[in-house]
């Protein structure tokens, strides 16, 4: 299923009340049209092991 | 088996060649097969042993190489490719990432003996950063086992394979109506996550065009914008939509038990 997490996250924040929604196409559809976009903060990263 | 036997006969070491080559690349050809098969032309003298041996390891060195530094390119986006078919992606990626990290070098020399982990070890090492060096020792030394072990196997038993192939026929066939019933068996979980999954069918959409307009328009005020992925943040230079933030998946509850209950709330993912 497309957009699988955000439609699950956005059911849960619904059943808790929220007013959630999905952004059809994601971040995909987002980059395609040209909106503006910025890097992920180092903080966020979640930074997989490596041998260096 | 004798198809490919009649191939090697023909084509000789432009099929085992090519063979090789491809498993190596992750399609899902019969290499072992075909190195069994090319050990046993070499023991007839249709094929030269020492061919046989120098064309395979170069083919699925060539292979090989080429993942790694597709993986070394692409950081884990090539991993995220070749975990799509996992019935949990992102828990293919962590778990592939973490056990590879734990027993590397030692996987790198076996994981041509284990479908599916011989292809995904070469990008792995690639995108951990493994060194060019290390990773052509530790991949040649996993080459030469593999290689060794199936034709020298055909080499070996090249006489007992023309008697053992017609029983090698009626296995290939079991085998093949066993990989029936897993394709079964995978789609018919398809189907039950695309059921279990149908209520989350009908959470409202929004269009990125609209979106960026109330974006843009000053309407932003109690919106909160997003990001519910997680293998988008494995690389750094990763982007994000501007503006907004992450969401862990896995800890919701906890993260929004604060927020009001007001806000609207646009999530997205890849």
């Amino acid at each position: 299923m497309r957009e699988a997490t955000s439609a699950r996250v956005a059911h849960i924040l619904r059943e808790d009340g929220f007013e959630a929604y999905v952004i059809h196409g994601g971040l995909r559809a987002w980059t395609k049209a040209g909106h503006p976009l910025e890097p992920v903060p180092s903080e966020d990263l979640v930074l997989l092991p490596t041998f260096t | 088996m004798t198809e490919i036997a009649s191939l090697l006969e023909k084509h000789g070491y432009a099929v085992l060649a090519l063979i090789v080559f491809l498993e190596a690349v992750g399609v899902p050809v019969p290499a072992a097969l075909a190195l069994v098969a090319a050990g046993a032309a070499s023991a007839w003298n249709h094929l030269r042993p020492e061919m046989v041996l120098i064309i395979a390891l170069s083919a699925m060195l060539l292979g090989d190489t080429l993942l790694f530094i597709l993986g070394r390119y692409t950081g884990w986006a090539l991993l995220g490719f070749l975990c799509r078919i996992a019935l949990n992606p992102e828990s293919c990626i962590l778990r592939s990432a973490e056990s590879f990290y734990r027993r590397g070098r030692t996987t790198l020399m076996f994981a041509k003996f284990i479908p599916g982990i011989n292809t995904l070890a070469p990008p792995l090492a690639g995108s951990m950063r493994m060194g060019l060096g290390q990773f052509l020792r530790l991949d040649f030394i996993g080459a030469c086992l593999y290689t060794l072990a199936f034709t020298g196997f055909g080499y070996l038993f090249s006489g007992f394979l023309v008697a053992a192939a017609k029983g090698v026929e009626t296995i290939g066939r079991a085998v093949e109506w066993l990989l029936l019933i897993v394709v079964m068996g995978y789609v018919a979980y398809r189907v039950y996550l695309y059921w279990k999954h149908r209520k989350y069918r009908v959470v409202p959409r929004v269009q990125v065009a609209e979106l960026a307009g109330r974006l843009a328009s000053g309407e932003a005020v109690g919106m909160i914008v997003a990001d519910v992925r997680s293998h988008g943040y494995y690389d750094p230079g990763a982007m994000r939509i501007k503006g907004s933030i992450r969401l862990e998946p896995n800890n919701l509850r906890a993260t929004v038990k604060d927020w009001p209950r007001d806000q609207q709330i646009y999530l997205y993912c890849t």
